[in-house]
């Protein structure tokens, strides 16, 4: 089959390869019809994530059609069609049965990878490096699904592939992100990044009664779609001007918000001055791993008492955490890689009863074998990019 | 302290014990003669901890120690290997394998994984999957 694979930094091809095989019970091999390239896969291409390996089928945003099912998948026939969440969960574990599906207990084979860099082993993840695994992603023409009895959400009616797509990931991730911040009604929410994620967090915290959400970013197309697709309130433009702390403070009358979503992870573009060249030179080093402009900012900005919710990506060490802000604001900060097991039947309603249509995202669409244009053209945001799905 | 591996089953302890004994699911990683093996009730609904510790000496002396311990082939990273194996078995039914790891969890794989992308028939023969 044709598959998107990593060959080094800045680098990827479209390749041939073996098809996908059964290799357990409980697996199942699906045929792609939609793949994304996702932020994080940026991260990848970078090259800050570590284990990544040349040769790694990359993706991890895919929907299509079963193929083939192994003996211990009931649920699924041949034909059906299906998202499939981006973290790979066995469903069975303490983490699985209390719904923390994106820390699952036996899903990664390099338990012992991820225990030096992050203390603990995660979920394994498709496309995403063998911290997560080393499971072959969905950019490609077929993927093997693993624990295909608890992932896979059937799609039972003539929704678009582009409608619910993104229910593999950025549509839960950006919703998790909201849900973190406890939003009853009557909140102000910031969210740093419009970019897709920021965007469905965004319209989120809008669904679940945030009275205003300001955007954060420094593109004025990505604002603009912000305010006219997710229903930002507020928008902040930070190449215009970057106290993007004082800004915060002057659109809530000195209170802050009461919640501030990073969405934005370790590549933050923002930032400046003593500090910015600093983490640019140390990341370029790779002396720190992450450039965390929106996680500082995000807590000097947060009211005393707030919450700080972290969806955005980070691979590893930042310095400089504003820990005596963060002490003394009494914040409380949550995170996590979204448990998309946990959304998806929930927000697949909200796409079908037309609260929402996720596919306000999508800018640009190729087929897989223009894999590496459409990398290029993600990455420097070319032509106003926001969201590429790829057709195999 | 370098000798002991444990891990948490979300089982009960009677049926771990049951388990552990049964040659469909006893990891074939841990020399069990040489090994004392307890099982302990975990706190609140966390199921059942097992605690491995490996008689010393097993390993073979401070060089064949350090030479396996770098290679992942010494008695406690197969030990570590065989409790995650078990409990997957145990609470899953399958083995965790990726196109990386098509052997599932194998500390000595580790570092030198092949790319995930999908195998090649001979391979995954070797890989027993």
């Amino acid at each position: 089959m044709r598959a998107n694979v990593w060959s080094g930094r800045n680098t990827v091809q479209v390749e041939n390869v073996p098809d996908p095989q059964i290799l357990n019970e409980r697996d199942a091999i699906v045929r792609i019809t939609a793949t994304a390239i996702c932020g994080s896969d940026l991260h990848l291409y970078d090259g800050y994530i570590p284990t990544v390996k040349r040769g790694d089928i990359l993706g991890h945003e895919f929907m299509g059609e079963v193929v083939e099912t192994g003996k211990g998948v009931s649920n699924l026939k041949t034909g059906d069609r299906v998202v499939v969440p981006f973290p790979i969960a066995c469903g069975d574990c303490w983490a699985c049965r209390h719904e923390l599906y994106s820390v699952c207990e036996n899903s990664n084979p390099n338990y012992g990878i991820a225990e030096k860099f992050f203390g603990h082993s995660t979920a394994g993840m498709f496309g995403y490096a063998h911290i997560t695994g080393g499971y072959a992603g969905g950019q490609a023409e077929y993927a093997r699904v693993p624990y295909a009895d608890v992932g896979p959400l059937k799609i039972e009616d003539d929704l678009t592939d582009e409608q619910v797509l993104f229910l593999s990931d950025i549509f839960p991730t950006g919703y998790f992100g909201a849900d973190l911040c406890d939003i009853r009604g009557g909140e102000v929410i910031a969210v740093f990044g419009a970019g897709p994620v920021g965007q469905f967090a965004i319209a989120s915290a809008v669904m679940m009664g945030a009275e205003r959400v300001i955007a954060i970013d420094q593109y004025d197309y990505r604002l603009q779609m912000a305010v006219n697709r997710a229903r930002a309130t507020d928008v902040i433009n930070f190449s215009e001007e970057p106290d993007i702390v004082e800004q915060l403070k002057e659109l809530t009358a000195g209170r802050g918000p009461d919640a501030v979503i990073d969405a934005v992870g370790m590549e933050a573009a923002h930032g400046h001055g003593a500090l910015h060249a600093l983490d640019r030179a140390k990341q370029a080093t790779r002396a720190e791993s992450d450039r965390p402009h929106a996680l500082r900012d995000a807590i000097l900005a947060c009211r005393p008492g707030g919450i700080v919710s972290v969806i955005g990506v980070y691979g590893g060490l930042m310095d400089k955490f504003p820990s005596g802000a963060f002490m003394n604001k009494g914040l409380q900060l949550r995170a996590g890689q979204c448990h998309v097991h946990k959304y998806l039947k929930p927000l697949y309603e909200h796409v079908k009863q037309g609260h929402i249509d996720p596919s306000f995202v999508v800018t640009h669409r190729l087929e897989l074998d223009k894999a590496p244009d459409a990398y290029e053209i993600f990455k420097h945001k070319k032509d106003d990019c926001v969201k590429v799905v790829l057709t195999p | 302290m370098g000798s002991r591996a444990s891990i948490t089953v979300l089982r009960s302890r009677e049926e771990l014990e049951r388990l552990w004994r049964d040659a469909r699911y006893r990891p074939e990683q841990i020399d069990h003669a040489r090994a004392r093996v307890r099982f302990v009730e975990a706190p609140g609904d966390r199921g059942t901890e097992i605690h491995v510790e490996l008689e010393p000496g097993v390993s073979g002396g401070v060089l064949g120690e350090a030479v396996r311990k770098l290679r992942g082939t010494e008695p406690l990273a197969k030990a570590k290997d065989g409790l995650h194996r078990f409990k997957q078995q145990v609470e899953t039914g399958v083995i965790a394998r990726s196109d990386g790891a098509p052997e599932g969890q194998q500390l000595r794989r580790q570092l030198r994984q092949r790319p995930a992308q999908p195998l090649e028939h001979d391979e995954l023969q070797r890989a027993g999957a």
